[in-house]
């Protein structure tokens, strides 16, 4: 009579809510130091990177700070195909991919909630 | 006392898996690559199947996947007429390139710095990934769409297997048609083994092993159902198939012996590959699943653990044992 093979666990799943890739993993950490491509280069100048890190972050936080602003805003998405809609902006997802709007402005009539994909955008304003 | 094959189940994907594919051995291990109809590609740890990240940006099905030899880069053929590469490290998406129909084959090169891809605009297309602007090379020839395009013998040539019945070798330098193999119905499926440049193709329920040189018939063998996949190990002494009727196959190489069948997937087993090390083999299906199988059963070994009788003997497993136990460690 034959027994199951024993199992110490199941293989675990994929979290519902990130993409995974574990920037604390042994191969992150040791493979992905240098993810600033242009910091990879081999003559990599600490000062230089330093500047460039510091350069990074600014424009990372002016980018969140905008996503901030942005809220319960009017804000017109400039995306391929010349496509320019209007919409009030609610919030995006954790890694960029989707902004969700309200209002949106279409040529075929208003939508009243609605999933913008990130990637499908050029550009967007607004007034402050 | 004989043991019962155990495969462990990965679970994550929302439609059928069409394609997957190992890397080679990292010092963080070996890693895994399934490209599902949902249009997002899961990295795994090849000895565990745990879930390590999904690549996302595809808008369309993927219908083919790869991992260069140290899993730095993936790369992914999809519905949405783009093969990308990827960042296989941070996920990140490296390079989407273009095309004019679906993708269905991506492959790297040994040193990661070509892609071949191939689809159903019937054409081979070699990216030089150092020059990503630049055009790719194409080559055409084939009057189908095609279904699988790798790298073999030191990537200086290429195979191609497409739905016009054909098997295509080509020079990659001249890119010229060296050979070609015709079937009497379209390869199901198509394995490279560098070492011993063997050529494992499926097609109906036959399972045909060539020089992948010469593309001289070194053996066939018939299943009991057509077949969508198989794949040889490492040394040659087994090999694995897959398809329409659900299960698992293992067949003695040498003798052609079948020596065992597995159920466990609720749908038809579309790939199915071995570890680099040989101690597992994974099987992706149309019910949406990745399943790991062990090729020793009963070996300890990823999460298989192997349990000793007197071990048994404190947990609660009274039903196991009715006489004594023959086999010691």
């Amino acid at each position: 009579m034959a027994t199951p093979v024993p199992v110490l666990r199941l293989p675990k799943g994929p979290d519902p809510n990130s993409r995974g890739f574990d920037p604390n993993s042994p191969r992150f950490i040791a493979l992905c130091r240098t993810s600033i491509p242009t910091s990879a280069a081999a003559e990599s100048d600490p000062q230089q990177l330093q500047e460039e890190q510091h350069a990074r972050s600014v424009l990372r936080e002016r980018f969140l700070r905008c996503l901030l602003a942005m809220s319960n805003k009017k804000v017109r998405f400039h995306m391929h195909e010349k496509v320019n809609v209007e919409a009030t902006f609610g919030a995006s997802d954790i890694d960029v991919l989707n902004f969700q709007v309200s209002d949106l402005h279409t040529p075929i009539g208003v939508q009243k909630e609605a999933l913008i994909r990130s990637q499908d955008v050029i550009s967007f304003t607004f007034d402050a | 006392m004989a043991m019962r094959q155990t495969p462990l189940t990965c679970s994550g994907h929302t439609r059928p898996v069409v394609d997957l594919a190992f890397s080679g051995i990292t010092p963080y291990g070996y890693f895994l690559i399934s490209a599902c109809k949902d249009g997002k590609p899961m990295l795994r740890q090849g000895d565990t199947g745990d879930w390590i990240g999904t690549f996302l940006g595809h808008k369309g099905a993927v219908w083919g996947a790869t991992l260069n030899t140290d899993a730095t880069k993936a790369a992914t053929a999809a519905a949405d007429f783009t093969a990308k590469v990827w960042d296989a490290v941070s996920g990140d998406e490296v390079l989407s390139l273009a095309h004019k129909h679906i993708v269905k084959s991506v492959n790297f090169t040994q040193d990661s710095n070509c892609l071949l891809t191939g689809g159903n605009d019937k054409l081979l297309r070699i990216y030089d990934l150092s020059k990503p602007d630049a055009a790719p090379q194409e080559i055409a020839g084939h009057s189908s769409a095609i279904k699988k395009s790798l790298w073999c013998n030191n990537d200086s040539q290429i195979l191609s297997a497409a739905e016009d019945k054909t098997v295509r070798l080509w020079d990659s330098r001249s890119m010229e048609e060296v050979k070609t193999l015709t079937f009497d119905t379209s390869v199901s499926s198509m394995e490279y083994l560098a070492d011993g440049e063997i050529l494992v193709i499926t097609y109906g329920k036959t399972i045909a092993f060539y020089n992948a040189l010469s593309l001289d018939l070194i053996k066939t063998v018939e299943a009991p159902a057509p077949i969508n996949s198989a794949s040889l190990h490492p040394e040659k002494d087994f090999f694995v198939a897959g398809g329409d009727d659900f299960k698992l196959y293992k067949f003695d190489y040498s003798t052609k012996e079948e020596l065992e069948s597995y159920k466990g997937h609720f749908g038809p087993v579309h790939c199915v590959r071995f570890s680099p090390d040989g101690e597992l083999y994974a099987s992706g299906s149309e019910d949406g699943t990745l399943r790991l199988w062990q090729t020793a059963v009963g070996k300890t070994y990823g999460l298989w653990k192997c349990v000793l009788p007197e071990d048994l003997g404190t947990e609660n497993s009274e039903q196991l044992y009715s006489s004594t136990p023959e086999i010691k460690a």
